[in-house]
């Protein structure tokens, strides 16, 4: 191919982006399948439902051919998705196999104050080779999720996060949308840089720190960590100075997320939401990152019918949801118009991959009972020589 | 110039550029060291009137660009200019880096002018080259002029990596030959040293793994001399063997002391019986050691103050005049903020024997310096070999 088959044949790929075929293969379905967290099997203790959850470092495939460092919940990111019914006893094991500090937030649950996960004000921080065991009862129903609540800027979009779905076998949404299918998407935005920069400064400051706890030689001005405001203030007038300052080590920048993932990972490595005609499915969105997702579903208006977990009193249709850091927000889609249909931020900066379109929060839904002849390519499409959906990775 | 050969020309240098515009997409990472080293220094030397000097050699400046390349290797240029001393005969700045530099996980490639492998560890003095006649091998071309002939060099430099702390180096060097020339009209730049060395060490950010070993290694360095006389290469070749060992002697994290010890033996050229220049000083057998106990208290988890001890001693047995030398530098820097460092180093040489005539027979000289380092780089992409991430939680190209 010359220089100038080369450059149009590049222009035609935005419009075959979309193109059937490959996403009907079963091959792909199947595959599709493990796009979405896997549910952590409990252990039953009488009638407690026990979890075993670890953290540990971990390289994440964004897309093929990028790798990053994550600290991963049982080498998963998002980590495993944890499914119980209301009301059910929870206790969750929690092994820190990292040489950082963590605890785990349950976002959204009603659990004792005392397992909240907040370092210092809930519970002592989980040191490195530690265990914490959280055991609450599961309230109230619906999407949540957990999280680190450590070093939460870095933790979180170092993927510190997974979903938490209490179930009721009384869902109002279910009885007013049957359901069979339902799919848990965790949006995220990642600084890879500063994930990186960050984690090695803390890994290297830990190692030192850990020899001095040992030797009873950590002091609260070396941790940053004073019992009161009055034990800070006095620190600084005697000559401490927090690491905040621009003279000690504050970075002049706060994080500036390059990927943008969904379930970890970045168009055109996504999850897509296959539903039938007729069909109902209900889609968990949760937002473990630190940016706004404006999700905008192509060719329908599914129903907004669970805020922050919370069935609305009234379901709203709109196409277009602000998604905002913490939130978690359910939808139903009626499957009612036939096709493949893009689902994927509407601020197009997060529709990239290290600053490049397409990439990131991109995904689509897609009808699998779309007949066969619908899903042949065009003419021009088979003229090209494609045989399948082309997988973009554009580079105009 | 014929017409259409103007058109051909315009017309290469146009489709350069679009070709340029075109794939212009890397944006490399750019890093900056600077190292501005003031210090103000009072010489007293026998028989030599007392002097004063304002001295900010070995201030300098480097810049480097990195990028990945297409397969899982690195490239970077860096170039890099140095203020050398006043009487050096290299002008007001030395472009002492200039090279280019190609590595992946356990390879490295360098070319260009850079710092020679002519030693195998460093040692806490406020300059690099305030012990060099006893840290370094020195360069048996060099006039002496200058200490920089016999630190820098054109380089080729192929290294690869055992298991993250093994180090293999095979290098080849220029060394500036100043009896002939000065440095800056030089014309002949072929190799004239080859050597190779190996070091067990441990990445400096592993150091809070608390090893005790932290490096030890051995290296090799043979200059391709003119030795008249001799027609076999190997005769002709001026042979050193270095041994070094870098012992954490109590690696803790608020009061750190480690004990660094380096050997040097040069094979010398038998003929060679007294030392009157330069050349023959580095080209006579000679035995040099130097060691140095180091003393830092970190507070904060940052340094506060180092105190460092270093003695050397260097010996010439086969020189007719009995000869050796001797110095020891003591030094102590204080921490003012983040890399700026207010220091106080006293040294004391002695040379006996023919270098008495040569070097001078003693000096004593008293340094107070301000030291300002930093080393930053923008739009980091990607971690260094050495991370901690790359080195325990697997490399990532």
């Amino acid at each position: 191919m010359n220089r100038r088959d080369f450059l149009k044949a590049g222009a035609a790929v935005p419009a075959l982006s979309l193109l059937p075929e490959a996403l009907l293969a079963e091959t792909t379905i199947q595959e599709n399948k493990n796009k979405f967290p896997n549910a952590l099997q409990p252990k039953m203790d009488g009638d407690v439902k026990v979890f075993e959850l670890f953290i540990d470092i971990h390289q994440q495939e964004i897309v093929p051919a990028f790798r990053f460092h994550t600290l991963a919940f049982n080498n998963q990111v998002p980590g495993p998705e944890i499914r119980v019914n209301q009301g059910d006893k929870v206790r969750v094991n929690f092994k820190n196999k990292t040489e950082l500090i963590h605890t785990i937030h349950w976002h959204g649950m009603h659990v004792p104050w005392r397992m909240d996960g907040v370092p210092y004000v809930t519970q002592m921080p989980v040191m490195p080779g530690q265990e914490f065991v959280y055991e609450f009862i599961a309230e109230p129903y619906g999407t949540h999720f957990y999280h680190c609540h450590w070093g939460t800027l870095l933790h979180m979009q170092s993927g510190m996060y997974g979903s938490f779905i209490v179930e009721n076998a009384d869902d109002p949404i279910k009885k007013q949308f049957p359901y069979d299918r339902e799919y848990t998407l965790l949006y995220s935005a990642h600084d890879t840089n500063f994930i990186r920069n960050e984690l090695n400064g803390m890994l290297e400051r830990m190692k030192e720190r850990m020899y001095l706890m040992k030797t009873g030689r950590f002091s609260k001005e070396r941790f940053g960590v004073f019992d009161t405001k009055e034990e800070l203030v006095d620190a600084v007038k005697n000559g401490y100075q927090p690491p905040y300052v621009v003279n000690r080590r504050a970075p002049s920048e706060l994080p500036q997320p390059n990927w943008f993932t969904v379930n970890g990972k970045s168009y055109p490595s996504t999850p897509n939401l296959y539903i039938r005609e007729g069909e109902n499915i209900r889609v968990r969105l949760i937002n473990g990152g630190t940016e706004e997702h404006y999700l905008h579903l192509h060719g329908h208006d599914f129903w907004l019918v669970c805020d922050d977990g919370l069935p609305l009193p009234q379901p709203w249709q709109q196409n277009t949801l602000r998604l905002s850091p913490g939130k978690t927000l359910d939808i139903i889609i009626e499957g009612k118009n036939r096709g493949i249909w893009t689902f994927h931020d509407h601020d197009t900066r997060r529709v990239t991959n290290n600053g490049l379109y397409p990439g990131g929060n991109l995904l689509a839904l897609v009808y699998e009972d779309m007949p066969a002849k619908e899903a042949e390519l065009g003419m021009m499409a088979k003229k090209m020589g494609l045989k399948s959906l082309p997988v973009v990775a554009l580079d105009e | 110039m014929h017409k259409s050969r103007w058109f051909l020309i315009l017309l290469f240098v146009f489709i350069g550029a679009g070709g340029r515009a075109l794939f212009a997409q890397v944006s490399p990472e750019i890093q900056l060291g600077a190292r501005g080293v003031m210090s103000f220094n009072t010489n007293v030397a026998a028989h030599e009137a007392t002097s004063a000097v304002n001295d900010f050699s070995d201030t300098g400046l480097l810049l480097g660009f990195r990028q990945k390349l297409y397969n899982r290797f690195r490239g970077q240029l860096v170039i890099g200019m140095q203020f050398p001393d006043a009487n050096s005969d290299l002008g007001q700045v030395f472009f002492h880096q200039t090279f280019l530099r190609v590595d992946d996980k356990s390879n490295i490639l360098k070319m260009g002018r850079s710092r020679v492998r002519s030693a195998l560890i460093e040692f806490p003095t406020l300059r690099d080259d305030d012990a060099l006649y006893f840290t370094d091998v020195l360069n048996p071309f060099s006039s002496g002029e200058n200490t920089e002939d016999n630190q820098y060099g054109n380089v080729l430099e192929l290294a690869h990596i055992f298991g993250q702390r093994t180090w293999l180096r095979v290098h080849g060097e220029h060394f500036t030959e100043t009896p002939v020339l000065p440095a800056t009209t030089e014309t002949d730049f072929s190799l004239n040293a080859v050597g190779f060395s190996l070091q067990y060490r441990v990445p400096e950010t592993q150091i809070w793994n608390r090893p005790f070993l932290q490096q030890i290694g051995i290296g090799f360095n043979n200059f391709l001399t003119d030795r008249p006389g001799y027609t076999s290469r190997t005769d002709k070749m001026l042979k050193n063997i270095s041994v070094s060992t870098i012992l954490n002697l109590r690696p803790d994290p608020v009061h750190f002391w480690d004990f660094r010890v380096q050997g040097i033996y040069n094979a010398g050229f038998k003929e060679i019986e007294n030392a009157a220049a330069f050349g023959e000083f580095a080209r006579a057998k000679a035995t040099a050691g130097f060691a140095s106990l180091r003393y830092l208290y970190r507070e904060l988890e940052r340094p506060t103050l180092q105190l460092a001890l270093s003695f050397g001693y260097k010996t010439f047995p086969d020189l007719l005049n009995s000869t050796d030398q001797a110095q020891v530098v003591a030094n102590s820097f204080y921490r003012l903020g983040e890399n700026f460092d207010a220091g106080l180093q006293v040294q004391y040489s002695r040379n006996s024997g023919d270098l008495a005539g040569l070097l001078g027979e003693s000096e004593t000289r008293f340094q107070f310096a301000l030291v300002y380092a930093i080393d930053q780089s923008w739009n980091r992409q990607f971690s260094d070999r050495n991370s901690l991430l790359n080195l325990e939680h697997g490399y990532i190209p």
